[in-house]
């Protein structure tokens, strides 16, 4: 089957976005190479990957503002050949994105809108209804430039949205946001993907972050993918391949921390107990004679450990066995591949 | 019904463009002009050139040797200044124009949209070039007050509009090409600002056309060959005819500059320049060469030996090529000898002659004019020079020629030896005129002051449009 018979096929699948084989290298340093994945409509997908790993680049080549030298992809059953086509059907959020500051946002959306082809009062309409959706309407008439870092985050998804696209990429639309603006911002990308059936490609860096929202994932490492599935797909795939390190994780509060490493300490069965997270109160434990098979043996060995807390009348707030989070699995890939 | 529904509603219209739509170019350059006129940027630097203008017109008007000037040269200089002023303008807006978007990682979101990247480029062409008419607009009340009612005004209108016009395109259009290619807004600026002090050099210096070189460099610098058919034309009584040449280096950076930013502006991208290397190399290469070319040019402009060079042995030349003045003036220049053989020369002797153009060449006797008419040398080494510095006293109005005659004394009384012409002066005398300094002052005051109440009550409406509240 030649390369188009194939795209035309895949594109009858209910995958609004299927990438195959994208490479790209600025001269000798290879960018990206092999990229393939598809997004199916109303779901979110994560890019995940160390700085470098090619995330920027595969979002711009996806947003047609590169072009791969390799490859193709498809968008709403566009062709990467029609990028003309493609920019209409797509919304973008860049990392860094700047805004003119003499421009209030109501004008900066309805110029947008304007832009992909609406008339000024339609325009208009659904720049005030976008900023409705992004909860800036109270600020629609205030110039760019007094805006905040999160608001300005808030008015570039909104800018994203103003052709109703059918797949939306965020570059790290969190950063520089503080925790409550990112759970706000979190919760405007899930349900921009659930009410508006929209595909979602989220590139972060914070793992959190991809791990509560995006339904898939693609990890990303000098420039190739090397896991990609649904989170709970990958953390299950990469655990089977992990050597466990015998290790827990258990979360108390701040001022219980002392009293905790006391009672864990006494405890049969830990080697060691490491504080790991000062402020948010994680203790981190190995163990001793842990078959890390998941076995009843170690059911008991976990059950016993928190047991102890609790006799001790330590509050338990946060229970891991490594291996189990989207961190570990990104930590041990990237590690992989470099090493 | 949610936000998110009501978007939806309004979004019926996805994708599909409606015929009725505005134009892209249109879009982005009544965006462009808000943002640089309510941005303050325009503003400010239309409010600093009418303080320039106005400054100018005040020391016209107000320095005792200045306002000696007559009223066409006088208006031939306030244009020439004023559009120099509106060409920089021009550059400097085109220089930031896809340059500094890069810098404020705005380019990218108007990159993703379905906007065309040309109509984009023309969008932003129009919006810097829309300080011209508004730079124009401002010069009229200070040329029509110099002119005090001289007939110089109306051609003078009609040839600022058109050859500004010209000038500005093309200078607009190489600061966009400039940023096009930069890869900072820093580098555009420095790029941009070079190629204007280069082509800006050469036309303000004396003595620039001496000699067929010298002349061709000057007609092919489009700010120095422009000012020369302005000269020519306003202030010499020359028709348009004779020297509508002049202008071909002008229309020819406007029409170049403009086809090769429509051209190259298909591919405009994130990065600096084109994708492919061939344009990256092309450009780089035309970039080299046309920086390498100026400063050539500014260099042999600059030399004096280009304005001094001959064949013969003897050579004589004149570091001035025209002149207007009023009646009552005082004109100096200096006039250079050298020898070029490899002989020492005779004593020489140089003879000073005015001709009445306006007499069918009627010999004007010096007499009155010039405390001297002739100066003598003892002689000159091989490869050596003179300067000899000459003052003249325009005592009637006219049009005159002033040429000197330089004259090797024979070696004995059956010898005789071949005379050398110098080119030239071109001297034009007016009656004297004063401006009047009381009629001038409204204008050189006024002109920076209306523009103030204008941007007042511009941020005033915008204000009104806006709400202030901070973050």
């Amino acid at each position: 089957m030649t390369r188009k018979y194939e795209w035309e096929a895949m594109s009858s699948q209910p995958y609004i976005l299927v990438a195959q084989d994208l490479r790209k290298s600025y001269g000798p340093r290879l960018a990206l190479q092999g990229f393939s994945f598809s997004l199916k409509a109303g779901h979110v997908l994560g890019f995940l990957g160390p700085n470098g790993a090619g995330k920027t680049t595969s979002i711009r080549i996806l947003t047609t503002i590169l072009e791969p030298e390799e490859g193709h992809f498809v968008i709403d059953g566009i062709g990467s050949e029609h990028p003309d086509q493609i920019r209409r059907r797509i919304g973008v959020l860049p990392e860094n994105l700047g805004f003119p500051r003499q421009i209030t946002g109501l004008e900066y959306l309805t110029y947008f809108g304007q832009l992909y082809g609406r008339k000024a009062a339609e325009a208009k309409e659904n720049a005030l209804a976008l900023l409705e959706v992004v909860g800036l309407q109270q600020r629609a008439k205030s110039l760019i430039g007094s805006y905040s870092h999160g608001m300005r985050q808030r008015i570039g998804i909104a800018r994203a949205l103003v052709n109703d696209p059918v797949v939306v990429f965020l570059d790290e639309p969190t950063l520089g946001l503080d925790p409550r603006g990112q759970q706000e911002l979190l919760a405007l990308v899930r349900r921009i993907a659930r009410e508006r059936d929209t595909g979602v490609v989220l590139c972060s860096h914070l793992l959190s972050e991809i791990e509560n929202v995006c339904d898939d994932v693609v990890i990303l490492n000098l420039g190739q993918i090397v896991a990609r599935g649904s989170v709970g797909e990958v953390i299950g795939r990469v655990q089977q391949n992990i050597i466990l390190q015998n290790t827990l994780r258990v979360q108390v509060p701040p001022a219980s921390v002392t009293k905790a490493r006391q009672v864990l300490k006494e405890t049969p069965n830990i080697k060691k107990v490491t504080l790991i997270g000062e402020m948010e109160g994680w203790l981190q434990m190995e163990l001793i004679n842990a078959t890390n098979e998941n076995s009843e043996k170690d059911i008991q060995m976990n059950n016993k450990i928190l047991g102890a807390l609790i006799r001790a009348k330590i509050p338990i707030l946060g229970f891991e066995i490594e291996g189990s989070r989207l961190q570990d699995v990104f930590l041990h890939l990237t590690e992989e591949v470099i090493k | 019904m949610s936000a998110i529904q009501k978007v939806n509603k309004v979004a019926v219209s996805k994708i599909k463009v409606s015929e009725s739509t505005l134009p892209a170019w249109w879009l982005v350059f009544r965006r462009e002009v808000i943002d640089l006129w309510i941005g303050g940027k325009a503003f400010n630097l239309i409010l600093i050139y009418s303080i320039l203008l106005g400054g100018m017109v005040y020391v016209y008007s107000f320095n005792t040797e200045l306002s000696l000037i007559p009223p066409r040269e006088a208006v031939y200089e306030m244009l020439k200044n004023a559009m120099a002023v509106a060409m920089f303008v021009g550059l400097i807006i085109g220089a930031d124009s896809l340059s500094g978007e890069r810098d404020r990682a705005t380019l990218e979101s108007l990159l993703l949209t379905p906007a065309n990247r040309r109509q984009i480029i023309v969008g932003k062409f129009l919006a810097a070039f829309s300080i011209w008419p508004a730079a124009y607009v401002i010069a009229i009340p200070y040329l029509y007050v110099l002119a005090q009612g001289n007939e110089v005004l109306a051609p003078a209108l009609f040839w600022g509009a058109i050859t500004g016009t010209v000038l500005v395109i093309g200078y607009t259009g190489v600061g966009m090409l400039v940023s096009f290619w930069s890869s900072s807004n820093k580098v555009s600026y420095f790029i941009s600002l070079g190629i204007y002090a280069l082509l800006l050099v050469p036309a303000e210096l004396p003595g620039k056309s001496a000699g067929a070189a010298g002349q061709f460099l000057q007609w092919i610098n489009p700010m120095a060959a422009v000012n020369h058919f302005l000269s020519k034309h306003l202030v010499n009584y020359r028709s348009v005819a004779e020297f509508w040449t002049w202008l071909t280096s002008s229309v020819v950076l406007a029409v170049g500059s403009l086809m090769v930013l429509l051209i190259i502006g298909s591919g405009l991208r994130l990065e600096a320049g084109r994708g492919s290397k061939l344009w990256a190399k092309l450009g780089r290469a035309i970039g080299v060469s046309v920086i390498t070319a100026l400063i050539l040019v500014s260099l042999l402009l600059a030399s004096p030996a280009s304005a001094f060079q001959g064949e013969q042995d003897l050579t004589i030349s004149i570091d001035t090529e025209y002149k207007q003045g009023k009646t009552g003036d005082k004109v100096e220049f200096n006039t250079l000898v050298t020898n070029n053989g490899t002989e020492a020369s005779p004593p020489l002797i140089v003879a000073m002659n005015i001709i009445n153009l306006d007499a069918a060449g009627d010999v004007v006797d010096p007499e009155d004019w010039s405390p001297q008419r002739t100066q003598y040398i003892d002689s000159l080494g091989p490869g050596e020079s003179t300067n000899l510095g000459w003052i003249i006293n325009t005592i009637l109005e006219g049009n005159y020629m002033v040429y000197m005659v330089l004259i090797p004394e024979p070696a004995g009384a059956e010898t005789t030896s071949q005379a050398v012409a110098s080119s030239g002066i071109h001297l034009t005398v007016a009656p004297f005129t004063r401006l009047n300094p009381r009629g001038v002052l409204p204008y050189a005051i006024g002109g920076p002051l209306l523009l103030l109440v204008i941007i007042y009550l511009v941020y005033r409406r915008r204000k009104q449009q806006i709400d202030m509240g901070g973050s």
